[in-house]
C-alpha cells in the first residue's frame, strides 16, 4: 500500500489556489524530493499531510487513513520554522517526544546532540536559530517513522551545516520508510533523492526517479529544475 | 495522552503562575503587618511607606488575581495552538477534543488555585489582627439580626459561581480566539471582534433568560424577606449555574470545530 496517495487534492486560499488538482503517490522505503519554487504549494501539501489544513477539494490518505490521530503516529514532521518550546531544555524536548510519540529512539537523540555538541541541559531560549533547528531535527529524525516529511530542512543553514544535516537525515532514517523532503535548494540535496516531484502553480509538472531524469536528459537535476522553472 | 498534555500545560503554566500565586501570599503577609502597625508612631518612615504600598499592592493583586489568571490561560491556548508552537501540538498524536481540554482543566486547577489564595491572603490579612476581627464579627451580627443569611453557604456557592463563570469565560475566549485565527490576516483583530461579539450575544441571551425567572420570594411563598433572601440567592446561584455549563458547552463545541476545521496557522 502506498504511504502517501493525492487524489485530485487542491486547496484554496480566498481565491488563490495553492494546489491544484495534484495526484501523486509515494511508495515505501524511498526518498523523494518535493521540488520548486517559493509559492509553488509545497508547505501547504506538507501541512495537509499533517492535517494542519483540510482539503478544499480532493483527498489525501496517509496509509490508506485521513490525516488525524492514527497518521500522526506514523508521520513525523519537520516544519520550515523554528517552533519548538523555547522554555524547555534540549533534553526536556526530547522528553517530551518521547512522552507522546512510542516510536521515539531516546539513544539516537541523546547521540545526535552529542555529535552536534548540543547542551541538553541549555534552555532552548538561549540557542542560536541554527542550534535550534538541528535540535528540532534530532527530534524528528529520532523517531522510526513510516513517513518522513521534512519541510525546507537545509533552508536556513550554512552550506557547511547543510551536509551534516542530510547526512543525519540519511544515517537515521528507517530504510523501508519514506522521506519527503521539500526544498528549493536543488544542488545540495539532489545526490541523497531517489525520486523528484517538480511542483509548479500548485500543480505537479514532473515526477521521476532522479537518475532516469538526470539520463533522459544528459543535465543535473538542478539544471533541469533551472530550466522548468526559469521566469 | 489527556495525563501526559495536562503534565506539560501545567508544567509550562507554573513558571507564570506559581510566582503570581507566591508574590499575592507575600504582600499579603505584608499588608497583615501594615494593618497591625497601622497606628504605631515608631516605624522607620522607609517601612512604613513599605508596608502602606504592600496595602495597595494587596487590594490590586486581590481585585486583578482572577484577571492575571485569565489572561495566563488565554496566551497559554493562544500560543500553544494558534502560533507557531502549533505545528507541535497539533501533530502529536492526540485529538482535538484531548487538546481544549488539556487547557480547560489546566485552566480550572489555576483558577481553583487563585481562589484558594484569594481566600488564604484575607486570611493571612485578617490573621491576628484585633481591629478587623471586630469589624468582621460586628459586620456578620448586623447580617444575622435582619436575614437568615448563610454566609458559608453563600461563601462557598459564590465560589462555585466564581469558578464555573472564569472557566466559561475562558471558553469563550478561546472560542473567540480560534475563529479570529482563522482568518488570513489580522487575526488578533479578528479575534477580539469576534469577543466582543460573543459577549453581547451571551449577556443577550443571560437577561432574557434572567427576566424569565419568577421572583424567587414570592414564588415560593415565603413568610419572611430573610428566606426571600436565601431563596433568590439559591435560584439565582442555579441560574447563573447553569447558564456558564450551557453557554462553557457552546463555546467549547466551536473551538473544537474551527481548530479543527480552519486551523490557520501562522
Amino acid at each position: 500500500m502506498p504511504i502517501l496517495t493525492c487524489a485530485g487534492l487542491s486547496k484554496s486560499f480566498g481565491g488563490t489556489k495553492a494546489l491544484d488538482g495534484v495526484d501523486l503517490t509515494l511508495e515505501p522505503g524511498r526518498i523523494v524530493g518535493l521540488l520548486g519554487p517559493n509559492g509553488s504549494g509545497k508547505t501547504t501539501l506538507l501541512k495537509l499531510a499533517n492535517g494542519l489544513l483540510r482539503p478544499s477539494a480532493g483527498k489525501i490518505l496517509i496509509d490508506g487513513k485521513e490525516p488525524g490521530v492514527e497518521t500522526k503516529k506514523i508521520v513525523s514532521y519537520l516544519p520550515d520554522r523554528a517552533c519548538v518550546p523555547d522554555y524547555m531544555t534540549g533534553a526536556q524536548l526530547m522528553a517530551f517526544y518521547g512522552d507522546f510519540y512510542s516510536d521515539f529512539d531516546a539513544s539516537a537523540a541523546k547521540a545526535m546532540m552529542e555529535r552536534f555538541e548540543i547542551d541538553g541541559r541549555a534552555k532552548i531560549k538561549h540557542m542560536s536559530k541554527g542550534t535550534r533547528e538541528k535540535l528540532q531535527l534530532i527530534a524528528v529524525m529520532s523517531r522510526r517513522a513510516r513517513l518522513y516529511l521534512l519541510d525546507e530542512p537545509i533552508g536556513g543553514v550554512d552550506p557547511a551545516a547543510r551536509d551534516v544535516i542530510l547526512g543525519t537525515i540519511i544515517a537515521n532514517y528507517d530504510p523501508s520508510a519514506t522521506v519527503l523532503i521539500s526544498t528549493h535548494l536543488i544542488a545540495d540535496v539532489e545526490r541523497v533523492l531517489d525520486d523528484i516531484l517538480f511542483l509548479k502553480s500548485g500543480k505537479i509538472v514532473l515526477a521521476a526517479p532522479a537518475e532516469e531524469l538526470r539520463e533522459k536528459h544528459g543535465k543535473s537535476v538542478d539544471e533541469i529544475f533551472r530550466e522548468v522553472f526559469r521566469c | 495522552m489527556l495525563g501526559k498534555l495536562m503534565k506539560y500545560e501545567l508544567r509550562a503554566t507554573s513558571r507564570t503562575m506559581l510566582p503570581i500565586l507566591g508574590v499575592m501570599l507575600l504582600v499579603s503577609g505584608l499588608a497583615n503587618l501594615a494593618v497591625r502597625w497601622m497606628n504605631t508612631d515608631r516605624l522607620p518612615a522607609a517601612l512604613s511607606v513599605i508596608l502602606g504600598l504592600s496595602m495597595v499592592a494587596f487590594i490590586l493583586g486581590l481585585i486583578s488575581l482572577g484577571a492575571i489568571t485569565v489572561f495566563v490561560m488565554v496566551a497559554r491556548f493562544r500560543n500553544n495552538l494558534l502560533r507557531s508552537e502549533g505545528y507541535i501540538t497539533h501533530t502529536l498524536p492526540v485529538s482535538v477534543h484531548a487538546q481544549i481540554w488539556s487547557k480547560v482543566l489546566t485552566a480550572a486547577l489555576w483558577y481553583a488555585a487563585a481562589i484558594v489564595t484569594i481566600v488564604l491572603s484575607v486570611v493571612l490579612l485578617v490573621l491576628d489582627v484585633d481591629f478587623i476581627r471586630g469589624l468582621t464579627d460586628a459586620l456578620g451580627d448586623i447580617l444575622r439580626l435582619f436575614t437568615d443569611f448563610n454566609n458559608v453557604e453563600v461563601l462557598v456557592e459564590l465560589l462555585v459561581i466564581l469558578f464555573l463563570e472564569s472557566v466559561a469565560m475562558s471558553l469563550m475566549i478561546f472560542a473567540a480566539l480560534s475563529v479570529g485565527h482563522s482568518f488570513s490576516s489580522r487575526k488578533m483583530l479578528a479575534s477580539v471582534g469576534v469577543f466582543i461579539l460573543f459577549a453581547v450575544l451571551t449577556q443577550v441571551v443571560s437577561g432574557v433568560r434572567v427576566s424569565m425567572v419568577p421572583d424567587a420570594g414570592l414564588a415560593a411563598g415565603t413568610e419572611t424577606a430573610a428566606r426571600g433572601f436565601m431563596e433568590s440567592w439559591r435560584i439565582t446561584c442555579g441560574h447563573l449555574a447553569l447558564g456558564a455549563i450551557v453557554s462553557g458547552g457552546i463555546y467549547y463545541l466551536i473551538t473544537a470545530w474551527f481548530l479543527k476545521n480552519r486551523l490557520n496557522l501562522e
